[in-house]
């Protein structure tokens, strides 16, 4: 084996993936795949002087559309690293992707964005559900442009399928919020 | 995990047919009103709900063609209607009457959830991490159906009976769900086809009822009986032949082209 090529294989280490990873966003928002907790688990495998990759992603919701452009996307930009022959991108639903898994960075480009985040380990159901009784108004929800309180839930559904729709009544916007899975 | 042995492999497909095609026919149900709900946010709401539900399909139909060695589009598209093993509500049409297709889905979407629970205990872990995550998202299929329920239970006079009509109507047909399924008792042994925690049909009129009595709503449910339609063996209403031909149609065409 060449010094060169000593090297790269050196080169290929989990940090360089994830720092290619880090610049591939998801195609439905501004966040990259890392922030947004896709990525699950990077492995490296030796293939004679240069390594195949494997990369388990997350999908947010069953059959998203947007996977198999993340996959497409993975396999593009960790492809062109020196010293990587093949890169193997799978969908596992083990951990299950929740949104706890969002980082801090992507809860505050989301929110720059108009679209809020359940907060770390807060109830599993849509707010304004509590069991039997739904009360179509409450939500305690802050809007992420004024920082209002005054919000309901205009729809459990919006733009994308992990996405719903609020309206703030003190500066009078909608914005999004992603379901709490 | 286990390795699922081949004796098994039929039955479990069959069961896990009976949860996808119930999907499958309801989210196509739901795409009907893409364009002609009643308000904006429950056009895109139905078209939401379509979209999870046949994601939910595919998914599963993928499980099921790695089990028995088919394609998920041949079992979704390329089956004669014996084939399949949904059960009657979730091929009633709703003729475009929103308190129907409410109620339908009140019915169906309870029921999709428990079953899925029931699954996510499966120790056959590939089942078993699908039906947790899918189980995850019908939580909000169930509180969006809930919350019409009661907006419209407890909404004007007119409103409330048309409610109380509606699910009266579907009340005969609702416990085709139940309906078993051959084989169950073999898989359940296996451990593949988890045990029901507790008897899922009382679990179930009770998850309804207490929705439908803080909703102004009367609900009155039995168990199916044996002379049942039968859907989970392939007997199916008059209502899913041109169902599928319709779903269908485009696939029939040229059932092996490429997409």
């Amino acid at each position: 084996m060449s010094a060169v090529n000593m090297m790269l294989r050196r080169m290929i280490d989990t940090q360089s993936i994830m720092n290619v990873l880090r610049t591939i966003d998801d195609p439905e928002m501004p966040i990259s795949i890392v922030d947004l907790g896709l990525v699950d688990d990077v492995r490296i495998e030796p293939a004679g002087d240069t390594a195949r990759v494997s990369i388990d992603i997350l999908p947010t919701f069953v059959g998203c559309p947007a996977l198999e452009m993340i996959a497409d996307n993975i396999t593009e930009k960790v492809g062109l690293l020196d010293g990587v022959s093949a890169v193997d991108v799978r969908f596992v639903y083990d951990p299950p992707w929740s949104v706890d898994r969002i980082t801090d960075d992507g809860r505050a480009s989301l929110k720059e964005h108009g679209v809020t985040v359940p907060e770390s380990g807060s109830r599993l159901t849509v707010p304004g559900h509590s069991g039997g009784a739904v009360e179509l108004r409450a939500s305690a929800v802050k809007c992420p442009f004024c920082g209002s309180d005054a919000t309901t839930l205009e729809s459990s559904f919006g733009p994308t399928r992990c996405r719903m729709i609020y309206y703030c009544q003190s500066c009078r916007n909608t914005f999004e919020r992603l379901k709490r899975v | 995990m286990i390795t699922l042995p081949d004796n098994l492999k039929r039955p479990f497909a069959d069961h896990l047919l009976a949860v996808a095609d119930d999907k499958l026919m309801l989210g196509h149900r739901n795409s009907d009103w893409t364009g002609l709900a009643p308000i904006l946010e429950e056009d895109i709401a139905f078209s939401s709900l379509a979209q999870d539900e046949m994601a939910h399909a595919q998914a599963l139909y993928q499980l099921i063609a790695g089990l028995i060695g088919t394609s998920a589009d041949a079992l979704a598209f390329g089956r004669e209607s014996e084939a399949f093993r949904c059960a009657a509500i979730v091929e009633a049409p709703d003729e475009f009457d929103w308190a129907t297709a409410i109620c339908r889905q009140f019915y169906c979407d309870h029921f999709d959830r428990l079953r899925l629970r029931r699954l996510a205990r499966s120790s056959y872990k590939p089942l078993a991490d699908l039906a947790n995550r899918l189980a995850a998202e019908e939580q909000i299929h169930v509180e969006h159906v809930d919350s019409w329920i009661q907006r419209l239970g407890r909404g004007t006079d007119e409103s409330r009976q048309r409610m109380q009509r509606s699910l009266d109507a579907l009340a005969a047909i609702a416990p085709s769900l139940f309906e078993p399924i051959e084989h169950e008792h073999e898989l359940v042994a296996a451990d593949v086809y988890p045990r029901a925690e507790k008897d899922m049909f009382e679990t179930w009129r009770n998850e309804l009822e207490q929705i439908a009595n803080d909703s102004s709503l009367k609900l009155d449910l039995h168990p199916p009986s044996p002379q049942a339609i039968g859907g989970r063996r392939g007997k199916h209403t008059e209502h899913l032949a041109p169902l599928l031909e319709e779903m269908c149609e485009v696939y029939r065409l040229e059932p092996n082209a490429a997409w």
